[in-house]
């Protein structure tokens, strides 16, 4: 019935009445509310919330329509509704995640499927061609050779760990495809990474680079809002990755083998690692562990780095970046970008 | 009229259109059409497109329209929204008006 | 012949689906809304919307209204450029406190018509009026302009400009309600009464169509095609009221037919307003389905 009570209301992040209504709602379905969540929507029958959605990024997540409201078109009024938002924050290419029993609702509303883990999680976009394009683009960069070698790195930032994994896969492979995530969520912005990276392989002359692009899930997006405890959130994100790596970017650059770095303490990282390496092989991809990269009796990370970054201690990061990225780290534009972070980190320790 | 950037408009309910559209790197009109009814109407929500598209000006731009059983004139509205949107520009009434493209 | 104007149903000019169908329902006129229905951010998809639609749609004869935004926005002069060329057949403006809000607006709808080569003066427009400033200017709202074929009462922000709240009595509403009736009557233009918000409470609605019918007022507007049906049967006249304006008719007819200047029925004369209301009642109840014994002849 057109004709109805229903209001659209934006639940703000200081709207406890109605905050406590969306995760009511989002709780009596099996999901809670996730992290990251920039915008809520809600709907209200002059009394109650009655159905909800929200998104991070350009990924829509957490919707939910009570059951007595179903089958009226209110889903329909949720995702109009965000995806008119996202569209006025400049966000055109959107993402959904949902658990495979939805998956009919979102064909009908103008999304597409990438990829799916059977039984357990489903990824969407609003863009028909939107992988494909992606491949296309990650084609002409086809280069020939028997062994084709790949690693996925986020760098931030590039450093003597980084340089040694790449240096290894790329002595072992007649062409070695290093992909930088894209996302922006790290201390240090894509385009600083990424010029980084470049700037440190530059020396290898079988190195192709790309842009992980949407398609290359991070930590940061992938949802878990749905998934019952985090190490199986962990084993299903890598399921999915997998899932998309082997049937679209590796067949676009006919790439055989993966090269990880060895996880010795981020208990995430290990499960990711030990999904891949038991999960790619059977896709026809052989996985390589490459041992960590060790400075003075530690192992240099990334992590590291940043923690020195922010203590001011330059000294001693110079031993574990390469020249390159040094210099970044002590110039002008930098200097920036860490206080910013200084600050973020300060307020998330207390 | 210059699409600058990408824009929307319309909503996935009954009786409407939710119409994107975005600059064209491959110059011209590429549309994308999702609609229930698209074997039938398929063609002449095409044609109100490329009309609109004309009186408005415009030559490079990707349209993707989710049509949920909308009428040529909401399809036309929605259509016109977006872009004007996009354009970031004034939609010029006096000059529509007299098209009378009804 | 009086325009039956009985029910008047608001609907968000944003909405395609009910936009199409506005004129399905039965209501005597459907007002298409681009002020408070419509958010910041999709007032430019409303307007375009609805002149999409109207120059259209077919709506069969039911009256087309408009509600653009009020003056003290950035949208409204914009609204008129666009809909007034669409040709509805009124423009209804919110929250009008003086004459000059009419004023106002008449300019730029005028500047339309020419430039559209529409005939000036073809746009009615008609005045809501929703704060107390509106109500103590109602007469002066009313005559300011020969397209005003109605005045209007908000009640929503006419309350939380007198600091109070609705009430199912309608206290609140007495002396708003009588003056706008008033000035419509003194100005010779319709009187419309305020939404009923509850579509769940029949009673409710009918008590208070009720109430206002007997006030003077020439309608309502509704908001659920729902409301319709109650409204209309209020509005209904008796088979006596009925029969009794036959009778007039007749009379009247009888004394044109014999040339005479003054009608006279049962010994008494019959004047004007008698014979207009007369007229009034038999439209409203051949609006309602009655079938009228009219003796073949065409009295309304």
């Amino acid at each position: 019935m057109e004709f109805n009570n229903l209001q659209e209301i934006i639940v703000e992040e200081n709207d406890a009445p109605y905050l406590n209504q969306v995760e009511k709602l989002l709780n009596e379905q099996g999901l809670k509310r996730d992290k990251d969540i920039e915008y809520t929507i809600a709907i209200e029958n002059g009394e109650e919330i009655i159905a909800t959605g929200s998104f991070g990024g350009n990924v829509l997540k957490c919707i939910a329509v009570n059951p007595e409201y179903r089958g009226m078109g209110i889903l329909n009024m949720v995702i109009s509704n965000l995806i008119s938002e996202e569209y006025r924050r400049g966000n055109t290419h959107l993402f959904i995640y949902t658990k495979p029993s939805n998956q009919k609702y979102f064909k009908d509303l103008g999304f597409y499927k990438i990829a799916e883990v059977p039984g357990h999680i489903v990824l969407f976009e609003n863009r028909a061609d939107g992988i494909k394009k992606y491949i296309d683009g990650l084609k002409k960069n086809n280069k020939q050779g028997k062994k084709i070698g790949s690693v996925v790195v986020n760098c931030n930032p590039f450093t003597l760990g980084h340089k040694y994994l790449i240096e290894k896969a790329s002595k072992e492979s007649d062409v070695l495809h290093v992909f930088v995530v894209s996302e922006d969520r790290s201390l240090f912005p894509f385009k600083t990474r990424y010029a980084l990276v470049k700037e440190g392989t530059k020396h290898l002359n079988n190195v192709t680079l790309h842009e992980s692009g949407d398609y290359i899930i991070s930590n940061a997006t992938f949802p878990t809002y749905f998934i019952k405890d985090l190490s199986e959130a962990v084993k299903i994100h890598t399921l999915l990755d997998i899932e998309i790596f082997a049937k679209y970017i590796a067949p676009a650059l006919g790439i055989n083998k993966r090269f990880i770095g060895e996880e010795p303490i981020c208990k995430i990282t290990r499960i990711y690692n030990d999904t891949m390496k038991e999960m790619l092989p059977r896709r026809g991809i052989e996985v390589e562990e490459i041992p960590r990269l060790v400075v003075d009796g530690q192992v240099v990370s990334a992590s590291i780095v940043r923690q020195l970054i922010r203590e001011g201690n330059f000294q001693e990061l110079r031993k574990l970046v390469p020249e390159t990225t040094y210099n970044f780290i002590i110039s002008r534009e930098a200097e920036d970008i860490i206080k910013k972070s200084t600050l973020y980190f300060n307020i998330a320790q207390n | 009229m210059e699409i600058k950037t990408a824009a929307t408009a319309g909503t996935l309910e009954s009786s409407d259109a939710l119409i994107s559209v975005e600059p064209n790197s491959k110059n011209g009109i590429e549309i994308e059409l999702n609609s229930s009814v698209k074997k039938q109407y398929g063609k002449q929500i095409k044609k109100v497109i490329i009309e609109t598209l004309n009186s408005l000006g415009v030559k490079n731009v990707t349209v993707h329209v989710d049509d949920k059983g909308a009428l040529d004139c909401v399809i036309r509205a929605r259509l016109q929204t977006a872009i004007i949107r996009a354009a970031k520009a004034k939609f010029n009434w006096e000059e529509d008006d007299a098209k009378c493209i009804n | 012949m009086y325009k039956l104007r009985r029910t008047m149903m608001f609907l968000p000019g944003n909405n395609p689906a009910m936009v199409k169908d506005a004129h399905i329902y039965g209501a005597d006129s459907i007002m298409f809304d681009l002020e408070d229905a419509i958010s910041v951010y999709e007032k430019d998809a409303a307007r375009l919307l609805v002149y999409n639609a109207l120059k259209t749609i077919d709506y069969e004869g039911t009256e087309t209204v408009v509600r653009i935004n009020g003056l003290d926005t950035p949208y409204w002069r914009e609204d008129l450029e666009a809909i007034v060329r669409a040709k509805p057949d009124v423009i209804r403006i919110p929250k009008t406190q003086t004459a000059r809000d009419v004023e106002k607006v008449e300019k730029v709808v005028e500047e339309v018509e020419r430039k559209a080569g529409i005939p000036v003066g073809t746009t009615k427009l008609m005045a809501a009026i929703e704060s107390a400033m509106g109500v103590i200017n109602a007469y002066e709202i009313a005559s300011s302009s020969k397209r005003l074929m109605g005045i209007a009462l908000s009640a929503e922000d006419f309350v939380t400009d007198m600091k109070t709240t609705r009430s199912l009595e309608g206290t609140e509403l007495l002396l708003a309600r009588e003056k706008i009736v008033l000035a419509a009557r003194a100005a010779g233009i319709y009187a419309l009464d305020t939404v009923f918000s509850d579509v769940n409470d029949d009673e409710g609605l009918a008590n208070e169509v009720r109430l206002i019918k007997q006030m003077g007022f020439d309608g309502k507007s509704i908001i659920n095609p729902r409301q319709i049906a109650i409204v209309n049967k209020i509005y209904t006249p008796t088979q006596k009221e009925i029969e009794k304006s036959l009778r007039v008719i007749h009379a009247s007819e009888d004394a044109k037919k014999k040339g005479l200047g003054v009608v006279s029925l049962n010994g008494k004369m019959v004047d004007k307003p008698i014979i207009e209301r007369a007229r009034r009642v038999l439209t409203l109840a051949k609006a309602s389905g009655l079938s009228i014994d009219e003796g073949g002849e065409e009295l309304v």
